[in-house]
This record gives structure tokens, C-alpha cells and sequence, in this order.
């Protein structure tokens, strides 16, 4: 099963110094995520998370090893195609960041526009998306009209409106409550059992000991623990 | 791409930055007409240069009745008319010579200033007080000093004219306000393309939140520099329509109405210079706003 499957997302070796640090952020990095999977990537503030997360996004490039998304290799990947690369992930951020003039239905119909998707297809799937992360009746409203957690329901509308193959979220209930945190993971799960690949950064011990899914820890920019059905406790041990 | 969607930016990113816009459009109105105006000076010194340079001639005026050279001490005689006549056709460097003599010299100025000036009993002047003159054209129009120096000298020469010296101010004048226009250009020029380069890093900063978004859902980025482009595009046409309409107003009002109108003894600059100067801002408009436009959307907007 294993060697049939692809990967989605292929870290091999992959180190990464910035420019005017000595330490790398990451060092020796090798993961492999595979298409369908849900993955935690865990560690303290600094431990490489960040930096993983956008390298996926060619936001950079590592220095060393190669990184794999979605069958390319992104280290040779022209810069002209990065956008190519980018509509097939979808990111969701801590801070929402959602367009506060722009209505909700806007906000993720936005997404769509700018990669020159027709009208009538933008038409017909924003609304199908607001009603699957269960925002429908609210596309008219303005993003500051909505609580937190209804707010992040709109960006992750937004990051997977286009289906995109993979959906990163960096810290994606660091601002919200636990109630409202358990509500976003059901959506997140909802959105993975579509075959989308999920890769969520996060500190939130809570919501990783309840979804019991493969947990890659990183620290100081090594990964020390990569475990299926994984608990977030494992930091300390 | 979604024309509608560009469109609407381009709306938006106009009205935003409205004074801005409006800040580039005047120093773009006012230093293309200053080139402009450069360039049709430089035109019109053309053509006098074409058109005077062919009739460059040397003037020799003989001694006449009262001449006010005090080295006259009578009108020309005959004999020393043919002595100047002979040295000037001897001259290697002359190619024709004609002779003016007082009635046709007096003729001359009578069309130039209208007959009925010298009419009546008693008339200003009448056609012994001109004098009689030959007109030397030169093989090269370059070489007059050797025939001036030959012939004046000689008895019964009063003067000796080269137009060139009548003419140096007037090239001169034309140089210094060709230069001056484009000069003053250069430095509006300068402040135009700097407050281009302010206008999109205001404009990219207003649009932070958005152009964010895009990148990270993959739009390209022609599709996020394309509002700048367009925005920079319409500044430089309204500033090049405001230059052009400008030049036109003065190549119609002050050129042909007034200036050719009136001094018609050489040709003056026409539709085909003014369309070379339309030409020349038409280009250089537009180059001067997308050019920073192009660079700076390259650091700010970069995927």
C-alpha cells in the first residue's frame, strides 16, 4: 500500500539556514506525507514549523535536500509556476486574514477571481462551500459581523473553494476557544475526508490528543518524533 | 482573466490614490510639453536652417549719394563697379553673381512695404537713395570669409553683408530655448518617474491584504501587477492627451495664426513637425510611468 501510493508531500534531507543565522532552522528534515492524510506537525515556538510550512508553500527554498509538493520538485520549479503550484494548496492562518471590506461570500469568491475563474463557476461554488463549512445564510455579511470561529469558517472556505490536493493550516484555532476550536478540527476532518491532505502546524495539545492522527514533532529543526495516531504529550518524552 | 474584475481595481486603485494620480498626471502634463515644445523648436531650426542655409548669400552694397560710410567719398563709377565686378567673378569660390541695381533694390522694398508708401509729391525715400548691390551665391556656403576680404577693401564698396551674421542671434536664441525646454524637462522628467515610484509603493501598501491573498491562492503576477500597469498606463495617456492638446493650442494659435501669418519669408513648422512631437511624448509618456511601475511591482509584488 505504502509503495503504491503517492506522496504528496516529500521532505528528503531538507535543511534550511536563513541568511545571517548560523543555526538552520531546519536540519535533515525528511517526511513524507501521503494523499489522504491528516498530519500534526508539533514543536515549541522556533523548532522549524513555520519554516516547513513555507517551504511547502515555495515561499522559499531550502538550502539543502529536496522538497516534493503535489509531483514537483520545488527547489527547480521556475518561478513563473509557483502560482500554478499555490492553487493546488489551500492555507489557513491563525490570524484569518480575511479582506474586512469584502463580504464573506466575496472574501472567498476573492480566492476564485483572482486565478481568472469564470463567473459562473464562482456563482455556483461559493455557495456550495459557505454551506459546507456551514456558513450558509451568512455570504452577505461583513467578516467583522462574525465570531472567531465563523471567521476562520470563512478562510478555510476560502483555502478550499479551488479543492485544492493539499490544505495547510499554521495554528489554525490559536485563536479560538476549545468549543469553538472542536468545531473547526470537524471541519478540518470533513474537508480530509474528501481525499484532501491536511498539514496543520500547531501548539494546541488539546485538539491534537482528540484526533488521535499522525503527529511529526519537530525540535530545534529536527524531527524527533513522527508517529501515527500520535498524542501532542510525546513533546516532553 | 477576468476583465471585469481588472477593471474594477483599476477603478478603485484611481480613486484611492486620486491625489496622487493627479500629482503624477501634472508633472507628466507639463514635462512633456516642455519636450514637446523642444522638439518642435529643434524642428523649426531645422527647417530655417534648410531654408536660409540655401540662400546664404554675401551682399556687396556699392557707395551711393550720401552714403554713410565716410570711405564713399562719391557714388560708385563705372569703372570702380567693373573693377568689384571682376574681382568677384575671379573668385574662385564664387558660383554665381547677379547684379541689383538701385530701381530693382528700390522695387524690393517698395513690394515689401506697399507701393503706396512712395506715392505722392513727396516720397521717404525713392530709388537713389538705395544703392546698388551684387548678390554672390557661394559654392560653399561655408567659405565666404575669402570673398568678403577680396572685395572690402576696394573703392566704391560701402558694405559687404553676410546673412550668417543676421541669422546667429536668431539660431542662437532657437539653440538656448531648445535647450532650455528640454532642461527643464529633464528635471520635471526626473520628478515624474519619482512620484510614479511613490504612487505604486503607496498604492502596494493600501493593497497589502489583498495582494497577500493572491499570491498565496496562485494568482500570476501579471495578474497582481496588472491594476498598477493600467493605473500607470491611464495617468500617462491623460498626460500625454493634456501635452498634446497643449502644443496643439500653440502650434494653431501661436503658430500658424499668429507667427506664420504674419512672417511668411520663411516656411514655419506644420502639422507633420507637430505630429513628430505627438510622436515623441506619445512614446516617452507611457515609457516614464511603466517603467518604474515595472521595476517596483517586480520588489513589491513578487510571487
Amino acid at each position: 500500500m505504502r509503495v503504491l501510493s503517492i506522496d504528496v508531500i516529500r521532505f528528503e534531507k531538507v535543511s534550511k539556514t536563513y541568511p545571517g543565522t548560523g543555526k538552520p532552522a531546519l536540519d535533515q528534515v525528511s517526511i513524507d506525507i501521503e494523499k489522504g492524510e491528516f498530519v500534526f506537525l508539533v514543536g515549541q515556538s522556533g523548532s522549524g514549523k513555520s519554516t516547513a510550512l513555507r517551504l511547502v508553500l515555495r515561499e522559499t527554498r531550502s538550502t539543502g535536500g529536496r522538497v516534493h509538493v503535489a509531483g514537483k520538485d520545488l527547489n527547480r520549479l521556475a518561478g513563473w509556476k509557483v502560482p500554478r503550484l499555490r492553487r493546488q494548496i489551500g492555507t489557513v492562518f491563525q490570524d484569518f486574514r480575511l479582506l474586512p471590506n469584502k463580504t464573506v461570500s466575496e472574501n472567498v469568491a476573492f480566492a476564485l477571481q483572482v486565478i481568472g475563474r469564470p463567473r459562473s463557476e464562482v456563482k455556483k461554488v461559493v455557495p456550495q462551500t459557505l454551506e459546507l463549512v456551514g456558513l450558509d445564510g451568512k455570504g452577505e455579511r461583513m467578516p467583522d459581523e462574525l465570531s472567531g470561529g465563523e471567521q476562520q469558517r470563512v478562510a478555510i472556505a476560502r483555502a478550499f473553494v479551488n479543492r485544492p490536493m493539499i490544505l495547510i493550516a499554521d495554528e489554525p484555532t490559536g485563536n479560538l476557544d476549545p468549543t469553538t476550536s472542536v468545531g473547526i478540527m470537524k471541519l478540518l476532518e470533513r474537508i480530509n475526508r474528501t481525499g484532501t491532505t491536511v498539514l496543520m502546524a500547531t501548539h494546541d495539545s488539546g485538539v491534537v490528543d482528540q484526533m488521535r492522527k499522525r503527529v511529526v514533532e519537530l525540535d530545534h529543526g529536527r524531527v524527533v518524533r513522527d508517529e501515527s495516531q500520535g498524542v501532542y504529550d510525546g513533546i516532553s518524552g | 482573466m477576468r476583465v471585469g474584475y481588472v477593471f474594477s481595481e483599476l477603478g478603485q486603485g484611481l480613486r484611492r490614490n486620486v491625489s496622487m494620480h493627479i500629482a503624477v498626471v501634472l508633472t507628466l502634463f507639463v514635462s512633456l510639453t516642455l519636450l514637446g515644445l523642444g522638439v518642435l523648436i529643434k524642428q523649426q531650426s531645422d527647417i530655417a536652417v534648410r531654408y536660409l542655409g540655401d540662400q546664404l548669400q554675401v551682399t556687396v552694397y556699392l557707395c551711393r549719394d550720401g552714403d554713410s560710410n565716410p570711405a564713399c567719398t562719391s557714388a560708385v563709377t563705372d569703372e570702380q563697379r567693373q573693377r568689384v565686378e571682376q574681382t568677384i567673378s575671379q573668385n574662385p569660390e564664387v558660383s554665381s553673381v547677379r547684379y541689383e541695381s538701385q530701381e530693382e533694390a528700390f522695387a524690393k522694398v517698395k513690394e515689401l512695404y506697399g507701393a503706396d508708401q512712395f506715392d505722392g509729391p513727396n516720397p521717404p525715400m525713392t530709388a537713389t537713395d538705395m544703392p546698388q548691390s551684387y548678390w554672390i551665391t557661394l559654392k560653399d556656403p561655408q567659405q565666404f570669409e575669402g570673398v568678403t576680404s577680396a572685395v572690402v577693401g576696394l573703392d566704391g564698396v560701402s558694405q559687404v553683408r553676410d546673412l550668417r551674421d543676421t541669422l546667429a542671434p536668431l539660431y542662437g536664441w532657437l539653440d538656448a530655448l531648445k535647450y532650455g525646454a528640454w532642461g527643464v524637462a529633464l528635471f520635471l522628467v526626473i520628478a515624474a518617474l519619482l512620484l510614479v515610484a511613490n504612487t505604486i509603493r503607496l498604492a502596494a501598501f493600501a493593497r497589502r491584504k489583498e495582494i497577500a491573498i493572491m499570491r498565496l491562492v496562485g494568482a500570476s503576477t501579471l495578474y497582481i501587477a496588472l491594476p498598477f500597469l493600467l493605473e500607470s498606463l491611464v495617468t500617462a495617456v491623460v498626460g500625454v492627451a493634456l501635452a498634446g492638446g497643449t502644443l496643439g493650442a500653440f502650434m494653431w494659435f501661436g503658430v500658424h495664426e499668429r507667427i506664420a501669418s504674419s512672417v511668411s519669408f520663411m516656411p514655419w513648422i506644420g502639422v507633420s513637425d507637430y505630429t513628430t512631437s505627438l510622436l515623441v511624448i506619445g512614446v516617452l509618456g507611457p515609457v516614464l510611468t511603466l517603467l518604474p511601475t515595472l521595476l517596483l511591482t517586480r520588489k513589491y509584488l513578487k510571487v
